[in-house]
């Protein structure tokens, strides 16, 4: 996977954060992931389709998740219902839509699928033949990860 | 199905975003401003027929949804009314979106994430 696809996650994940939960985020390492992975409890699967397919991975604990509903809820979460869920699937949705509005400043013009929330322990996560690129987004209510395994079509 | 509010006063707006928190969002920020709320829809079709039975004054449209997207959505309604106002509000920003939204019939294109003043001039600006 070419590593010019991540920057504009990590754009979009920064703008979208800073925008909806109100504070600057930090940037973690950068690294590799291997085809199949171990996710996080709580991840928040989004497609891209078009010049550029493949997976967009936001994975977070579930403390994360609760948190950072609550700040976009702006109540607390006491249970993960669905306006809970509701809130971290719009969050990647919108990361996801700002990332692919700015590949397409640079020719990649991609269309995106509706999020999916995937939760529990030990899920293993096959990327099948995309090698997947992580950077770690930190906040105070935790970390996301940003899993992105895009190719270009028919690469 | 999304559910329909009538009340006689006001404006009447239609919220269509296959999310819940945004559908919730955008009430919020609509109810606090006086505009009353026709009906919530969860997708493009839903859309289409929430329009026919609720005969809103304004829609506000996602584009990226399950079962009809949002531009489709916007052309089947303005087959049913060609002075249809509609707004789409969605993470999708790049030109070509745009352009086919506009090209389709909507009336103006909101960014999310969004301030709620950017939804409420927009709105402002078709209806009032």
């Amino acid at each position: 996977m070419k590593v010019e696809y991540i920057n504009p996650f990590v754009v979009a994940a920064f703008n979208v954060i800073e925008s909806v939960l109100g504070e600057q985020p930090s940037k973690g390492q950068l690294s590799m992931r291997p085809l199949t992975f171990t996710s996080q409890q709580c991840n928040l699967m989004t497609g891209v389709v078009g010049s550029i397919e493949g997976q967009v991975i936001y994975g977070m604990s579930l403390t994360a998740a609760d948190k950072i509903a609550s700040t976009m809820i702006g109540q607390p979460v006491r249970t993960f219902d669905q306006l809970a869920a509701s809130a971290i699937a719009e969050l990647g949705n919108m990361i996801t839509g700002n990332a692919v509005t700015l590949l397409s400043e640079q020719g990649w013009v991609c269309d995106i699928t509706p999020p999916s929330i995937i939760r529990g322990t030990n899920v293993k996560i096959n990327m099948l033949n995309i090698p997947a690129l992580v950077v770690p987004v930190c906040l105070s209510q935790g970390t996301i990860e940003l899993t992105v395994s895009l190719r270009e079509r028919g690469g | 199905m999304g559910y329909i509010w009538r009340n006689a006063m006001g404006k009447r707006i239609l919220i269509t975003d296959d999310a819940l928190f945004m559908r919730v969002t955008l009430k919020n920020i609509l109810t606090k401003q006086g505009y009353e709320i026709a009906g919530e829809a969860t997708n493009g079709r839903e859309s289409v027929e929430l329009y026919q039975s609720t005969k809103p004054d304004l829609v506000t449209m996602d584009i990226t949804m399950p079962e009809m997207d949002g531009i489709s959505a916007v052309k089947e309604i303005r087959k049913i009314d060609s002075n249809a106002c509609i707004i789409m509000c969605t993470a999708m920003g790049q030109k070509t979106m745009v352009m086919d939204a506009i090209a389709a019939g909507a009336k103006d294109f909101i960014v999310k994430p969004f301030q709620p003043e950017k939804v409420l001039d927009a709105v402002k600006k078709q209806i009032g």
